[in-house]
């Protein structure tokens, strides 16, 4: 750790900060630039001074800072199980900032190999899923029904209508056969 | 030649005389026959005097190129080109005390397995903390920030590679990252403890007559000047250890809850 930092240092001092920064994987600029997300009320200076003090950074005179707008969402955060209407909001912005690093720093490769994350298995449950959370949904009439599914409505109601089978309650509505 | 319209006539008719044509208007007769060859005005035209400035009309804002006169040290055709294709560029050598690793996981890859993150113990209690003094709590508060420092850089990079379908790993995050939270908040719970344990103590002192607050330590004058009839029994630890640590003996001489303090 230096003497003194490279720049002047503020008067104020905190001793514990309680905020994040993300440190972002920018694969659009060259080695010696990193972005991070820092929050809304953050200035360059504050960055300069974290980047030193918390982490040992030293970094180029110039850093870029830009606001990005959210779009208008409806619902809330956490978003609930039931889609939510008419709650119109915009979230909060985020602030992200670009610095020139004295010595470049490249982030290592992703993983090609995603099985410890299963991510084959979340992909196959949302498939399997995204049909029957369209038919119980504000458009499940509007989802078509399988021909499968056709004759097995028929061919119960044949048997209920000829006494074969009794009706029993109790099945909820959308589960069952897919279609 | 005296020019009149006869005469322009005449000349006019016999050099178009074997072809019978529509004979132009008399104004319009000087077009035909007048060449003239010698300019509008017999003056010399004067010339611009030599002008000391190479760069006259170079401009890089209007995109002229460089001037006649200029040279550069390397010519266009041995300019060094770009590499586009990444594959083909030389990799970057990181040095190894880079300050940025701290952001990511401590093996150096670009994001924790659910078993990494999930290999983490519980948070530290305020009974556990009370013990230890304000330099080691400022360094766990650091140690707690950059944590969620590397879960808040995991969780952006994570939702990068998952994309729309998603992939485990969130949740465990979610559970390290309430752990660290709850270690924050038992170092601010012992801080703020201790603050009014010494609050409540100035202001007793400020009141005690066996205190003197102005006493410099360092020059060897007494804080504490006990009265000549007896020792008061000093209780060390806080009155909050009898919750929160169960294995502690009960205390002698134990203030009733009930004292109001002064």
């Amino acid at each position: 750790m230096a003497v003194h930092a490279p720049f002047k240092v503020g008067m104020k001092e905190i001793y514990l900060p309680d905020f994040k920064l993300a440190f972002i994987r920018t694969i659009h600029l060259p080695a010696n630039y990193a972005s991070f997300i820092v929050p809304l009320w953050f200035s360059k200076l504050d960055l300069r001074d974290y980047l030193y003090h918390g982490y040992n950074l030293r970094i180029g005179p110039v850093i870029r800072s830009y606001v990005q707008q959210s779009r208008i969402r409806q619902g809330q955060v956490p978003s609930p199980t039931r889609p939510q209407y008419k709650r119109w909001h915009r979230p909060r912005s985020t602030k992200r900032m670009t610095v020139e690093l004295e010595r470049p720093f490249a982030w290592p490769e992703r993983p090609d190999d995603l099985t410890a994350w299963n991510k084959e298995e979340t992909k196959m449950a949302n498939e399997e899923q995204g049909p029957l959370g369209k038919r119980l949904g504000p458009e499940g009439d509007q989802q078509g029904i399988s021909n499968d599914r056709r004759t097995s409505m028929r061919e119960q109601a044949k048997a209920l209508l000829e006494g074969r089978e009794k009706w029993k309650p109790g099945v909820s509505r959308g589960l069952g056969t897919s279609g | 030649m005296h020019c009149t319209s006869a005469s322009l006539l005449r000349s006019a008719l016999i050099s178009s005389a074997s072809r019978a044509t529509t004979l132009p208007p008399l104004f319009l007769l000087p077009a035909f026959t007048i060449s003239q060859t010698t300019p509008f005005s017999t003056t010399p035209a004067a010339h611009a005097r030599r002008d000391g400035n190479r760069a006259r009309g170079v401009s890089a804002l209007r995109h002229t190129g460089i001037g006649k006169k200029q040279t550069l040290s390397v010519k266009l055709e041995n300019l060094p080109q770009p590499v586009l294709d990444p594959k083909r560029r030389s990799k970057v050598e990181v040095d190894e005390d880079h300050g940025l690793w701290d952001f990511l996981p401590p093996s150096q890859a670009a994001i924790r397995t659910p078993e990494e993150l999930h290999a983490h113990g519980r948070g530290w209690t305020v009974a556990e903390l009370r013990k230890k003094d304000w330099d080691d709590l400022h360094r766990l508060w650091w140690v707690c920030i950059k944590e969620r420092n590397r879960l808040a850089t995991q969780a952006y990079e994570h939702d990068r590679i998952a994309g729309v379908d998603g992939m485990y790993g969130e949740h465990e995050a979610q559970g390290r990252d309430e752990e660290v939270r709850k270690t924050m908040k038992s170092v601010k719970h012992c801080l703020t403890e201790r603050w009014y344990t010494w609050e409540n103590a100035r202001v007793a002192g400020m009141e005690d007559v066996e205190v003197d607050l102005t006493a410099d330590l360092d020059r060897g004058e007494k804080a504490f000047l006990p009265r000549e009839d007896g020792q008061v029994p000093v209780e060390l630890g806080s009155e909050d250890d009898r919750r929160t640590d169960s294995g502690l003996p009960p205390p002698v001489n134990a203030t009733a809850p009930n004292d109001a303090r002064v």
